[in-house]
């Protein structure tokens, strides 16, 4: 009985101790996000909460925490607060040479546009290879304050030409880009295979192999073949669950020839009935992952429109942010959310495919969240009402009521974006 | 071809109207008239492009009017209230909006490379153009001293060549430009033969003025600037913000610059190494005035660090107002108080510039400055670099570089923006087809 007191008694003084200890913890958050409502898919939040920060990870979500326990709080009412974006297809490997999206100018520089539109991690989609990833590291992923990652590109010299260097199968070599994708993983979460244009499975095979030892997803854009190799094919022979097809709204008219007008290759929904492809769904079914990748020339509103409407929704939304996409229909991560928004795709739908689901599908589980513990990257938005216009690939516009705008953008728990000076104090 | 002819008509009965009025016209006169009205008229229907209902505000023209702005070949051919929209290929609605020149940024740092050892030059502070420039309205950048005389033709070959942005240049004085703080010290570099040469002998079009800048010493820097600007015949920037202790401002304006040179950054704050415009007191000094009234010309340059309330709220109250606004954009602002340049412009808005001084100082102004007064207007048969805006209602807060807050009520978004003839910026959609209207391609 007697021990029984005594374990009481020091159980009760464990636990004063602790209270206290969380206690002065709480009152040491730096930073406070007050009044907002919260959308992180991983943890099913879906509503108003606060979000505290300390040493610049994420240490409480819940419901009215005092703002007396913070040495800074940011009034964020009537706002959207999420987890830092995730965008797993840009084109961030800039340099000065003349070698379209592997170090070169074409590439951009990714602070520029991440942080003003709520992103804070991007993967560069195939602008390095195995023969100069390290360049990519010391020339972008050290010099970004955006969290920078890579999809290696199965060309060993990366994306530096679609004409000649792209189509070098004796370039892509399976084994040394998956010793090169384990050697680096840190800043390597997949491999990506794109512009292809001979009429043979092999690159895609490599792709895959170098994928399987790696333990990475593939990344494939798809539809340069000529003569057309099946879509079908590529997706339910080739790729495995979790490996993703990008530029998935995508629509070119092609031509034979004879000047015959080609169904596209890669479209998934059938341009006569307008209905998405049974094999895309299929596909679905089986873990294919659909990514964005709007780019100057891959999203669609013939291909985009009818398959939301059929409930055909992206897995994952994404840029392809180059020189060619920035000032077209693409314009920024928050635009390109917009647009979706208005096709109908649900708020907290829309910030999961920017979030948590890449976030699952580069294998990298500890971002795309709100967890306590994780690095505070986070994303403040306004849901703007009015009469606002997209455009596609090719110029055609759809109006819509709705837009967002990144307010405050968090990296590891700094303000690295304000756009209406929300955590400033006011002028004296 | 029948509306040519009942345009001749129209054109004979002025005509005849005019003889009645007791001019006299001769044939020749008559047949002359004709010719030039028909070459007139037909390319009137061929208009490229419309933009139908804007207020424009071209200040050099003295236009803040409801008009048209029509545009064929690249070029402004007629800015006329009611250009019939059936003589244009496409009309643009952009009634409730602002038209303007395309905005000039005087002072914009994109000598974009990859040199891990340099600061500004061929370096990664520097920024591509063309990401920041359109969706602010703006056509044209000056970069300000980013590359001297040894490297401004990488300069030109790697991102002025390269760029949709019209990218003209001032010209450092020191030779390899703002590579960084240590080398831009080198007194042995700042060579005015070598400077004014590049300007007169080889790219006078492109390079319009000298800059000065980052210098700890006395006016040696400055001093050899204007000595190239004389050469050349072009004006100095100076960015004179790191003295310790301070070099006299009044020294530098009225004794060293010369009319139509630039003092940047001009409502920086950083009193140990810049003497600031507006005292502790918050009173503008007298030689302040003087200076603008002696020809000196002020320049914003807001950058990372040159833009403090403190300084431009009570110096705008007390009637000094900048000549020139622009950016100082580079990677260390972009992200912070400065974003773009249309914020830049919101900010005058809402310290109570109004909407026609904040555009003149943004666009005629600038291009005099630089002496390119075929720049920044939208006079017939200059080429059609022109920007859409809108102006939000709103409440919105506006950083200066110590994160302090103004709160706004009036915010510009960058709508359309045409550069040569081009849409090269649609915020909203508003020069595309509904994409399953008729008029839509089969896409």
């Amino acid at each position: 009985m007697q021990t029984y007191f005594k374990t009481l008694k020091s159980l009760s003084l464990f636990l004063l101790i602790t209270f206290f200890a969380t206690n002065i913890k709480a009152q040491e958050i730096d930073l406070l996000l007050k009044g907002g409502h919260v959308i992180d898919a991983k943890n099913k939040i879906n509503g108003k909460m606060d979000v505290a920060i300390k040493d610049g990870k994420i240490f409480r979500v819940a419901a009215d925490i005092p703002s007396s326990s913070a040495k800074k709080t940011v009034n964020v009412s009537g706002l959207y607060v999420t987890p830092g974006l995730i965008d797993i297809h840009g084109h961030v490997f800039h340099g000065t040479e003349n070698n379209y999206l592997s170090n070169s100018l074409d590439a951009l520089p990714p602070d520029g546009f991440t942080f003003r539109s709520g992103v804070t991690t991007v993967a560069d989609a195939g602008g390095a290879g195995w023969k100069n990833i390290d360049l990519f590291r010391k020339n972008v992923v050290e010099h970004s304050k955006t969290r920078v990652l890579s999809f290696m590109n199965i060309v060993g010299g990366g994306m530096r030409g679609v004409d000649t260097y792209e189509q070098d199968e004796a370039d892509m070599d399976a084994k040394l880009t998956a010793a090169s994708a384990i050697k680096n993983k840190d800043i390597v979460i997949g491999i990506k295979l794109a512009h292809y244009i001979g009429h043979d499975w092999e690159p895609t095979d490599k792709a895959v192999e170098a994928g399987r030892i790696a333990s990475i997803p593939v990344m494939v854009d798809f539809g340069k073949a000529l003569p057309p190799l099946p879509l079908e094919d590529l997706l339910l022979k080739h790729l495995r669950p979790g490996d993703i097809l990008t530029h998935a709204y995508r629509y070119d008219q092609e031509f034979d020839r004879n000047g015959k007008m080609l169904e596209h290759k890669q479209a998934i929904v059938d341009v006569k009935t307008k209905k998405v492809k049974p094999f895309v769904w299929e596909a679905r079914k089986k873990g294919l992952i659909f990514d964005v990748g709007h780019g100057g020339g891959s999203f669609n509103w013939s291909q985009a429109v009818p398959a939301m409407e059929q409930g055909f929704h992206p897995d994952v939304l994404s840029s392809d942010l180059h020189t060619g996409s920035m000032n077209a229909g693409f314009k920024d991560m928050a635009n390109l959310a917009s647009k979706f928004l208005v096709l109908g795709m649900p708020l907290a739908d829309v910030i999961a495919a920017s979030t948590w689901n890449p976030a699952k599908v580069i294998q990298r589980t500890e971002l795309g969240n709100l967890s306590e513990g994780t690095e505070a990257d986070i994303a403040v938005f306004r849901l703007r009402e009015g009469d606002f216009g997209y455009i596609d690939a090719s110029g055609m516009a759809l109006r819509g009521k709705l837009k967002l705008e990144a307010e405050l953008t968090l990296r590891k728990g700094r303000v690295v974006w304000d756009l209406n000076a929300l955590s400033a104090p006011l002028a004296k | 071809m029948l509306k040519n002819l009942d345009l001749y008509w129209r054109i004979i009965n002025i005509n005849l109207k005019m003889r009645n009025s007791k001019t006299k016209f001769t044939r020749l006169s008559i047949l002359s008239f004709l010719l030039v009205f028909s070459s007139l008229s037909l390319s009137a229907q061929e208009i490229d492009l419309l933009l139908k209902g804007g207020q424009v505000i071209d200040p050099k023209n003295k236009i803040n009017a409801k008009m048209d702005v029509a545009i064929a070949g690249g070029k402004i051919v007629q800015v006329a209230a009611n250009i019939p929209a059936n003589s244009a290929k496409k009309t643009v609605d952009v009634s409730g909006l602002y038209v303007t020149p395309g905005i000039i940024d005087m002072h914009a740092h994109v000598f974009q490379g990859n040199d891990l050892g340099s600061y500004i030059a061929d370096g990664q502070t520097a920024v591509p153009a063309d990401a920041f420039t359109f969706r602010a309205g703006v056509t044209t950048v000056v970069d300000a001293g980013s590359s001297g005389w040894r490297n401004f033709r990488r300069f030109k070959e790697q991102n002025i060549d390269r760029s949709q942005t019209r990218i003209l240049a001032l010209l450092n004085i020191t030779g390899n430009g703002m590579y960084g703080r240590f080398e831009e010290q080198d007194k042995t570099d700042f060579n005015p033969e070598m400077t004014s040469y590049m300007i007169t002998k080889l790219f006078p079009k492109i390079i319009v003025g000298i800059k000065a800048a980052h210098y700890w010493g006395d006016f040696t820097q400055v001093d050899r600037a204007v000595e190239a600007g004389k050469l050349a015949k072009v004006p100095v920037m100076v960015d004179f913000g790191e003295h310790q202790p301070t070099n006299s401002i009044k020294s530098l304006f009225l004794e060293h610059l010369r009319p139509g040179d630039i003092f940047t950054h001009t409502f920086a704050y950083g009193p140990k190494d810049r003497e600031t415009v507006v005292d502790d007191a918050g009173i503008v000094k007298p030689f302040i005035f003087e200076a603008q009234k002696r020809g000196i010309l002020f320049d914003v340059g807001h950058g990372g660090g040159a833009f403090f309330w403190r300084q431009a709220v009570p110096a705008i109250k007390q009637g000094f107002k900048p000549d020139v606004i622009s950016t100082d954009l580079h990677s260390d602002s972009m992200n912070g108080g400065m974003k773009d340049m249309a914020n830049v412009m919101s900010k005058f808005l809402n310290i109570g510039l109004t909407l026609e001084e904040v555009i003149e100082k943004s666009t005629a102004s600038p291009a005099r400055v630089i002496n390119r007064p075929d720049l920044g207007n939208l006079s017939v048969g200059s080429e059609a670099d022109v920007a859409v805006f809108s102006v939000k209602k709103g409440n919105f807060g506006f950083t200066d570089v110590r994160r302090n807050v103004l709160k706004g009520t009036q915010k510009m978004d960058a709508e359309l923006t045409i550069r040569a003839g081009k849409i090269v910026w649609d915020l909203n959609g508003v020069s595309g087809p509904i994409w399953d209207s008729p008029q839509a391609l089969t896409k």
